[in-house]
């Protein structure tokens, strides 16, 4: 009895281990169905009724109701046509992770907004419709793109997606704390020194000496070191920053960057700076609860900024060193159009949806109410769009500081498949430098050190 | 006695089979033999089995054993075969890669891990019961108005781990914490709650101790409330008293339930993912990274899909759970008095 | 010791631990400007605009969000209730062949934390195609060794001579199941009733990552953090929606302890 039990035991186990090895082989290989990724014409939605469409997004706040704004106004001119389902997927990395997961047998979006890091892995995804297909398809004016926007986007002269939020990096000050301190509010620091020169009068402590209210703070994101290494005119990773061909590996351990970290810590081990960690939201609530006079944020940050109690000022990003030629890098997110499962129909309404987006009128909007600047050159030249900016010059610093960058793989930025894990580990180094103490140049050689796996196995895996 | 009072719980515990004569020096799992007559009688045992019957028990049978075989039983060798395998960039298992997976458990970083999850476990579970137990001691005195305050005390139970997390980050958030301002108001200057690294795991660890205190209270109330007052009283007559009285008398005769509190609270430690998540995302620097959370980071996150690295850290994790059944089945079950 | 001691106590305590839950509730009522203040100014000016905009945001719907949750809790309760009460009754009224070796397994899978298995579950529930379903957020989990377990152990404790006077009766296996046996366990059967329900309101891990491709599937738990990404610059809107996903549960504490000490307690076998 026993050895009959044991030997139909072996049986089971071996039976469930064979169809284990094959059931979970084939749960990637879903063979999708009528989706190729090709563009069809306009006439693909002629006689369809309406085509529902969902658009995954990570824009909150204000962002986020303007976003609405737009997405209703499209909905009610188009009618029966086309409607376009937003759904908010919490931020840009659990954005990817969701496209990630739904490439593998669950439902895809129509449309979805990836930040630029994810770029080389949407490509190599094989999934989306090339926004060039559909600009070939439509003629469309490519021309009112703004050509510095446009580069990030191009490999090799094909547009891969339509831009939509496009960011740089900014330095916000508090105006209201820099008159209090004495400090001229209209000349933001230019410079780290110059930060930490201003910070150390605007750093305000009680009669007990606890600080309240910081002359620095930003969120250890993984973007500002990218921006900084770009403003340094340095390249992020080799060859080329993968503008050339794939990337191998990353450039960590510059002494740019000790020199960045190595200040930073400073700040904060003297009491100059807040310590925040790398969820730009609680560095974000920190400034406008005027915990901090001086923050880093995207230009996309100017419109909840606004909404402060306070007075806000506008500056260029902060040079590590006054001899720094490059400048920053275009950040922000753009618009993918999804083919794998889709049918023309879907495609070419995701298409459409994406023109009234890129539109003047609407890339007016999306400016004025979020301080993402227009993808559309016409869109600068709109009376909505003028009258605003002439009133509130804080929306004019981040075009000027786009126009006065010059475009090079530097400052075009790194293009790499592990592109939100390389980020990931550059925020383990900064945290490891500024909030445990760690040696800058070695945090950073060890953060390098975690990628080699990882970028071996995504470069081996797309060969 | 009012209706609400703990102490008729008493008649659901019969029913639970905690304490009861079923348990008598037996662990409560207890040996499983046939000669448990009372559910199948003698004149039943002696039929021979017939088709209607077999049919019968493999009908009802059926849900349970399909449910748990295809999603607890079979998943286990799904979990060991994608532990063999590399995955590619959408995260398919295409590539054999050995032992490659388990290699990577046998890393400094991995050891960190584990050495953060025991870390965090075991202050969870230390805190976790002594505090309900500090309240729920002075609660089970008859005083007016000890009800409301169990009531109050209990309130965190309504919890989940995203809302505590949610809540404790404003409570914690340097722009607005009130925690911080108490402090500062006594000279004391507050930590980087979640920014300092030394500090992280802690506040993590304490989040999740205020989230299980509300349950671990009622369940410790109730075994107070269910104390035999005689046997109290005797212990009193006899001269024990204070602390002997505590921890000679009490403790004992409420050892179902602390053994109780431990070992889910063990289980919540463990199993724990919406505090790091929401309040840290595993940092600073992986400070707050405990095993489950590595799981879910390597899977699911950070545009991962290490589902073979994943699934070897999920073996690890049950091993882990199957271990620490077994030390507290084992070792402190033993010293539960049953009454 | 004194009674004054213990109130002294009693109330230091009390306001520590349950400082959150006051700004929680209190929290929804105040305007963000008045929050975003150390210390958070409570007594400022109350109104209802944040609860209304928690209720209104189309964001992160709250409403569907607790349509789920309540699906996922009752759903779970209802099969491990099915399942368990079957199983048990195979395991002790019918003669089931291998019954010692079975009822381990049952009880060895209850050692297994779903966590651990969540890959190769996540993989293969994609892979059936239902990602846009609500069931799965509740396939993994319909059957529990805890349940079957608990079950049987009542079973085992239900008088044999009520069960051969069943039988003298010609009371088949159905109608003693249904209109003697779950009556005469009503305790183990509420026990486990809330026990399964909660255990299904409270999962996070898994409805994460299965409302990650599919936002209609959030849960009232992932709606937290997704609402918490969405205005955390607005932690006014942010307590109110909080502290609407826990009224089910606030009230449950509030006015179901004994409910609540029965669930657990059933779990006191672990």
């Amino acid at each position: 009895m026993r050895t009959k039990l044991g030997l139909a035991a072996l049986a089971v186990a071996a039976a469930t281990a064979v169809t284990a090895c094959s059931s979970a082989a084939s749960s990637g290989t879903s063979s999708s169905g009528s989706g190729d990724l090709s563009a069809p014409a306009a006439s693909a939605l002629d006689g369809k009724g309406e085509t529902d469409i969902t658009f995954w997004h990570a824009m909150t706040g204000t962002n986020g109701e303007t976003l609405k704004k737009l997405t209703d106004q499209f909905n009610a001119d188009n009618q029966g046509k086309i409607k376009v389902t937003l759904a908010f997927k919490n931020n840009y990395d659990d954005t990817l992770s969701a496209y990630k997961n739904a490439l593998k047998g669950g439902e895809l979006p129509d449309l979805l907004q990836v930040y630029d890091i994810g770029t080389q892995f949407m490509i190599d995804s094989k999934a989306t419709v090339p926004a060039q297909s559909f600009i070939d398809v439509d003629k469309y004016p490519v021309a009112d793109i703004q050509p510095n926007i446009a580069g990030y986007y191009s490999i090799g002269g094909k547009l891969y997606s339509m831009p939509f939020n496009t960011s740089m990096p900014l330095l916000y000050i508090n105006k209201d704390a820099f008159t209090k301190a004495g400090l001229d509010p209209n000349k933001p620091p230019t410079t780290l020194d110059e930060i930490k020169a201003d910070a150390e009068k605007l750093t305000v402590k009680d009669a007990s000496g606890n600080v309240t209210q910081y002359g620095f703070g930003a969120s250890l994101y993984g973007w500002f070191l990218e921006q900084w290494t770009a403003v340094a005119g340095a390249q992020y990773c080799n060859p080329d920053n993968g503008r050339n061909g794939r990337a191998t590996d990353v450039n960590f351990a510059t002494d740019n960057n000790v020199k960045l970290l190595t200040w930073w810590k400073s700040m904060v081990d003297q009491g100059l700076a807040l310590k925040l960690d790398s969820d730009t939201k609680n560095g974000d609530s920190a400034f406008v609860a005027g915990k901090d006079a001086i923050t880093l944020e995207s230009t996309g940050s100017l419109g909840d900024f606004t909404k402060a109690g306070f007075q806000v000022g506008t500056g260029f990003y902060p040079k590590i060193n006054a001899s720094d030629s490059g400048g920053p890098i275009i950040g922000g997110a753009s618009l993918w159009i999804v083919g794998k499962g889709k049918d023309d129909a879907h495609k070419r309404a995701s298409w459409e949806f994406v023109k009234f987006l890129e539109s003047k009128d609407s890339q007016a909007t999306w400016h004025t109410s979020t301080g993402y600047f227009p993808v559309s050159k016409a869109a600068l030249d709109t009376d909505v769009d003028k009258q605003w900016v002439a009133a509130k010059p804080q929306f004019q610093t981040a075009i000027t500081q786009l126009d006065n960058t010059k475009l090079s793989t530097a400052t075009q930025g790194c293009l790499f498949g592990v592109m939100p894990q390389v980020r990931k580990a550059a925020e383990n180094a900064m945290q490891a430098a500024v909030l445990q103490g760690k040696d800058p140049k070695q945090a950073l050689t060890d953060a390098a050190s975690s990628l080699t796996q990882p970028i071996k196995d995504y470069n081996d895996s797309v060969k | 006695m009012p209706r609400d009072d703990l102490s008729t719980e008493r008649d659901v515990s019969a029913a639970s089979t905690v304490g009861h004569a079923e348990f008598t020096g037996r662990p409560p799992i207890g040996p499983v033999t046939d000669t448990d007559s009372a559910a199948v009688s003698q004149s039943v045992i002696n039929r021979r089995w017939n088709p209607r019957e077999l049919t019968l028990t493999v009908l009802f049978l059926a849900p349970a054993v399909v449910g748990l075989g295809a999603f607890v039983v079979f998943p286990l060798f799904q979990a060991v075969y994608l532990a063999t395998m590399g995955s590619d960039i959408l995260g398919n298992p295409t590539r054999f890669v050995g032992l490659q997976h388990f290699q990577e458990l046998l890393t400094p970083e991995f050891g960190a891990v584990l050495a953060r999850t025991a870390g965090f476990t075991l202050m969870v579970v230390v805190a976790g019961v002594l505090l309900p137990l500090a309240l729920a001691v002075p609660l089970s005195q008859r005083l007016p108005g000890m009800r409301v305050f169990r009531t109050l005390f209990t309130l965190p139970f309504a919890y989940s781990a995203s809302a505590a997390s949610v809540v404790w980050l404003l409570m914690l958030n340097p722009a607005m914490s009130p925690v911080n301002w108490l402090l500062q108001l006594v000279g004391v200057r507050a930590p980087g709650w979640t920014t300092d690294s030394g500090w992280a795991l802690v506040t993590v660890a304490g989040v999740t101790v205020w989230m299980v205190s509300g349950f671990n209270l009622l369940v410790l109330a109730a075994g107070l409330a269910g104390l035999d007052e005689q046997v109290l009283e005797a212990a009193r007559i006899d001269g024990a008293a204070g602390v002997r009285h505590f921890t000679g008398i009490v403790l004992p005769m409420i050892s179902p339930s602390l053994f109780f509190v431990i070992v889910t609270t063990t289980l919540t430690a463990l199993q724990s993912l919406g505090q790091p998540q929401v309040m840290t995302d595993g940092g600073p620097n992986g400070a707050t990274s405990t095993l489950v959370y590595s799981i879910f980071n390597q899977a699911f996150h950070n545009n991962n899909s290490n589902y073979g690295l994943a699934s070897a850290q999920g073996l690890v994790l049950l091993v882990v759970g199957v271990l620490l059944a077994a030390v507290q089945f084992g070792v402190i079950e033993r010293r539960v008095h049953y009454r | 010791m004194t009674s004054t001691f213990t109130y002294v106590w009693l109330v230091v305590a009390a306001v520590v631990l349950l400082f959150p839950v006051l700004l929680t509730v209190l929290g929804g009522f105040l305007p963000s400007v008045d929050l975003l203040r150390q210390p958070p100014n409570l007594l400022g000016h109350y109104t209802v605009d944040s609860y209304l905009g928690a209720l209104r945001q189309t964001v992160v719907p709250l409403l569907p969000a607790f349509g789920n949750s309540l699906f996922v809790g009752l759903v779970i309760m209802g099969a491990h209730l099915v399942t368990s009460c079957l199983a048990a009754y195979a395991l002790v009224f019918l003669r089931t062949p291998l019954r010692t070796p079975l009822f381990w397994l049952f009880l060895a899978t209850i050692m297994v934390p779903y966590e651990a298995i969540v890959v190769p579950n996540a993989l293969f529930v994609r892979s059936l195609g239902i990602g846009d379903s609500p069931v799965a957020l509740v396939l993994p989990f319909l059957a529990n060794g805890f349940g079957v377990f608990l079950l049987r152990q009542a079973f085992r404790q239900f008088p044999g001579e009520l069960r051969d006077a069943a039988t003298i009766d010609g009371c088949g296996h159905f109608r003693f199941l249904f209109t003697i046996l779950l009556p005469g366990c009503r305790p183990a059967i509420a026990a486990l009733a809330v026990w399964s329900f909660l255990q299904g309101w409270n999962m996070y891990f898994w409805p994460l990552i299965i409302s990650s491709t599919n936002n209609s599937l959030n849960t009232l738990q992932t709606a937290v953090f997704a609402l918490r990404s969405n205005d955390s610059a607005d932690p006014g809107l942010l307590l109110a929606g909080i502290t609407i996903t826990l009224l089910p549960t606030l009230l449950l504490v509030l006015f179901g302890q004994r409910w609540l000490v029965r669930g657990f307690t059933a779990g006191a076998v672990k």
